[in-house]
């Protein structure tokens, strides 16, 4: 949680500013703080509804940001930057990709791909599926289908290494990719999964299947689930490692391509010797390679499908910015009736000597200080979306897409985001007012 | 009467004071129109009609979907074998073909993902565009038949025409990205129905794309195009009710003809329904996150405004009580002049948010699911006031207590 509370430059220097022009303002100003505080504190009703105003807005562009901010992570830690995917020309996502066995034969013995202690090399030759699975009517959720990722490997260990996943329980697929159940009994086909899937699936199990789960959170080794016509034994769980791996069934994929209609492979991922190396490899693949294929570095694979992120970005800034104007207004109400009940205060402190540019600055910190307590309190109640698991789709776009499972994150720059919004709609909205309260002429509101 | 004019009159009274909360009820419900709308279309989009139904027929265990093109005469008659058995009222094939314009990108405004299908069933199977009337009905005929007789035609929506930078009339090539090495030269004969839900579609002849594919191999030594066995994404049926519908799924679920790859068959309004699992969550955070917020924002605003009111008014009010105004006409009066101000601006918001987004944007462009663009519902012109009336109730009734429980001893007490 520490390291995610960092906050970048960017996200730094206008709260940095807001925050600073209010200090300056408050000294350069002359009239004590505890003046304003006091006023807001009398005032407490009004003071708290105000403040209400910005809490909603400002929790509400919270959750939603970290909500965005876990798609983006997500994209971004998944893929090894030493690794190369490979998949059909002209194509933009792996799940509609095809990959002739020629070629996947022929790729894994190009120059710069590393290999293991036996001399093979590091690479994992994928065919990505997504596998339609119905539901039942359980737990309130109505019955329908699911779409579940399923990825088949050839050599489930090999795969393991590339994409850095490691066993969290259970063990790996076996060499068959079946367990036999006895006499009598068919074979089950053998799955590993990640975290997230994990999690989906046990979420729609039967009261009894739950009464006699060891883990009730999620579904664990040992325990079924069913894929077309054919039950699956979960063999493992891999560990959570935040990525789009995590949202996906892991089966040996002799059994699962043929049996879902696919044939050949989607992907080879390929691992080099570090990042350099890998974009080498990737260069050599896509422009002297001999057959057509096209080739990313993994990360900039992942990273290409921010797209759907950015989209929800830009719509999350729209219904903010309205949202944000909305609560302007408020704000304006009743910094105006603020200005109109305290005319004599204001008649009292221009007799005393301050000037209208400090009367202006006074009004402007209460304000600020209004936004700065709603603000807060509201990036305090977001912070308590952070961890919260949700369901997304993440992709670039260009057809395809993941449907991944992530976790909202509440990151430093999101709270420092939120708390200069609600500074600025403090600014904005109490620009206006104050000005009216530098303009009010003593003798008149003293009479 | 003249108690009304005397609402009227407090309203206009303070002229800032209700301009700005007036603003504030206007941003707060064009948000919750937009949601609303959103909300709306997905639930009617979801929603199990009774009769004449569509229904939408895939490859039973992946997605994408790929049958082959030889289940179409047998998925025609619904799978119907036996006497007795039903058969759809109308249907229609639905193929993917995509290319881009220039071999070397691969952005939105060079790719070009086009809808394959017979040209005639635009006008009696495509949502929406089977209701058209009058002029519009008849423009978009015109080009259909265009379609019917021109193998190369393609229409578009306004949207996907002015991303490629191009007019109707335009001749192009698209280098085929599903279907490698099939590129084929498209000519824009029409487009379809402006500000519609398919301004950022295309539709192709099928024939054309069947006749590349079945062209494939003699150009490439005999070997077949490796889509060129399964190409049928989607098989769209009509039924007259739900009867019906049940029968032929039935009939096609279990018929022998479909069993490599095994089909199903469903409603479309369960195919968009299971589609959008999973963006349960994001619904779940429109639906008890974003509107209740917005609306508590909104009654907020309006408490704010009318207290401050009733603050300031308190000499008043106790001057009103002298004069004979019982305790419930205070309170009607506050109520009413709170709920009067936050009716006018929940209209001008609706109508805000319908104009903006339909009329002068052309839609809202979320990514949610297939859905390109989301319209303003007509519903939002009676959601609008209802939500700034409810907002005014609630907002103003802590008030509005205030104002009839005002003492008239303690007011005029204090003046002295």
């Amino acid at each position: 949680m520490g390291s995610q509370l960092q906050i970048s430059p960017a996200a730094l220097i206008p709260l940095v500013c807001g925050l600073g022009t209010m200090v300056l303002l408050t000294l350069w100003g002359r009239v004590p703080l505890r003046y304003n505080l006091r006023n807001l504190s009398v005032r407490w009703r009004t003071t708290l509804l105000t403040a209400l105003g910005f809490i909603l807005i400002i929790e509400l562009l919270t959750v939603m940001l970290a909500f965005v901010n876990g798609m983006y992570v997500l994209t971004q830690s998944t893929g090894v930057p030493g690794n190369v995917l490979v998949i059909s020309e002209g194509f933009q996502d792996e799940s509609i990709s095809n990959l002739p066995n020629d070629t996947v034969t022929d790729v894994v013995l190009q120059p710069g791909i590393m290999r293991d202690e036996n001399d093979r090399p590091l690479a994992s030759a994928e065919t990505y599926l997504i596998v339609v699975q119905p539901i039942e009517n359980r737990s309130g959720r109505a019955a329908g289908r699911r779409f579940l990722p399923v990825r088949g490997v050839d050599d489930i260990e090999v795969a393991a290494r590339v994409h850095n996943m490691s066993l969290d329980t259970g063990r790996w697929l076996s060499r068959e990719g079946v367990t036999s159940l006895g006499a009598g009994e068919p074979d089950a086909l053998e799955a590993m999964l990640g975290v997230g899937m994990a999690s989906e699936l046990g979420s729609t199990r039967t009261a009894e299947q739950l009464a006699a789960a060891k883990n009730k959170e999620r579904l664990d080794e040992g325990e079924y689930f069913t894929l077309g016509e054919r039950r699956f034994l979960v063999v493992g769980v891999m560990k959570s490692t935040g990525s789009a791996f995590d949202s996906e069934i892991w089966a040996k994929r002799s059994i699962v391509a043929p049996m879902f209609g696919k044939d050949s492979y989607s992907s080879v991922v390929l691992r080099a010797a570090g990042p350099k190396e890998a974009r080498q490899l990737k260069n050599y693949l896509n422009q002297d390679y001999a057959k057509s294929v096209q080739a990313f570095v993994e990360t900039e694979y992942f990273a290409n499908m921010q797209e759907t992120s950015q989209q929800f970005l830009s719509a999350i800034i729209v219904f903010v910015a309205v949202m944000s104007i909305g609560g302007l207004f408020g704000v304006m109400t009743v910094m105006f009736a603020t200005v109109a009940q305290r005319s004599r205060d204001i008649g009292v402190l221009r007799m005393l000597g301050y000037s209208r540019l400090e009367v202006l600055a006074s009004f402007l910190v209460e304000s600020l200080c209004l936004a700065l307590l709603g603000g807060g309190l509201g990036c305090f109640l977001g912070t308590f979306a952070n961890g919260i698991t949700v369901k997304s789709i993440v992709g670039g776009g260009a057809g395809g897409g993941k449907m991944v499972t992530l976790d909202m994150i509440v990151s430093g720059d999101i709270l420092a985001v939120g708390l200069s919004v609600a500074l600025i709609i403090g600014a904005i909205g109490g620009l206006l007012p104050a000005i009216s309260a530098m303009l009010v002429k003593p003798l008149y509101s003293l009479r | 009467m003249k108690f009304l004019l005397l609402m009227f009159k407090n309203v206009r009274r303070n002229l800032l004071r209700s301009f700005l909360t007036s603003m504030a009820t206007i941003m707060l419900v064009l948000v919750i129109t937009m949601v609303w709308s959103i909300l709306d279309f997905l639930d009617a989009a979801t929603r199990e009609k009774e009769k004449d139904l569509k229904a939408i027929i895939t490859e039973r265990w992946q997605i994408p979907s790929r049958m082959p093109f030889a289940y179409v005469p047998e998925l025609e008659r619904g799978g119907a074998r036996n006497p007795g058995d039903v058969q759809p009222a109308d249907s229609m094939t639905w193929q993917f073909y995509g290319g881009t314009l220039d071999k070397d990108k691969f952005d939105r405004n060079s790719m070009l993902f086009a809808i394959a299908m017979e040209p005639k069933k635009l006008e009696t199977m495509m949502d929406d565009l089977d209701k058209l009337q009058g002029k519009e009905k008849t423009d978009f005929h015109e080009v259909v038949q265009k379609l019917e007789n021109n193998r190369q035609g393609i229409i578009l929506g306004i949207d996907r025409l002015k991303a490629l930078n191009k007019r109707v009339g335009d001749r192009f090539k698209l280098f085929g990205l599903n279907y490698k090495n099939i590129d084929l030269e498209f000519e824009i004969v029409g487009l379809f129905p402006i500000g519609g839900r398919y301004d950022q579609s295309a539709v192709m002849n099928r024939d054309y794309l069947n006749a590349a594919i079945d062209e494939y191999p003699q150009k490439h030594n005999g070997q077949k195009h490796p889509m060129g066995d399964r190409n049928l994404t989607l098989f769209w049926i009509r039924v007259n009710s739900k009867a019906d519908f049940e029968r032929i799924a039935e009939q096609v679920t279990t018929s022998p003809a479909f069993s490599n790859p095994a089909v199903k068959c469903e409603t479309a309004a369960s195919g968009v329904a299971n589609f959008l699992d999973s963006y349960r969550d994001i619904f779940f955070g429109m639906r008890y996150l974003l509107t209740p917020a917005a609306i508590i924002s909104l009654c907020v605003v309006s408490a704010n405004a009318i207290s401050i009111s009733v603050r300031e008014r308190r000499q008043e009010l106790a001057v009103m009580k002298v004069l004979g105004f019982r305790p419930l006409q205070i309170m009607l009066m506050v109520l009413g002049e709170a709920m009067f101000l936050s009716l006018l601006a929940g209209l001008v918001g609706a109508w805000g948010a319908w104009y903006l987004i339909n009329e002068y944007l052309g839609g809202l462009a979320i990514p949610i699911a297939f859905f390109g663009k989301f319209f303003i519902s007509n519903n939002a012109f009676w959601w609008g006031p209802a939500i700034g009336l409810l907002a005014g109730l609630v907002g103003s009734l802590g008030p509005a207590w205030s104002a009839c429980s005002v003492k008239v001893t303690e007011v005029f007490s204090k003046v002295a």
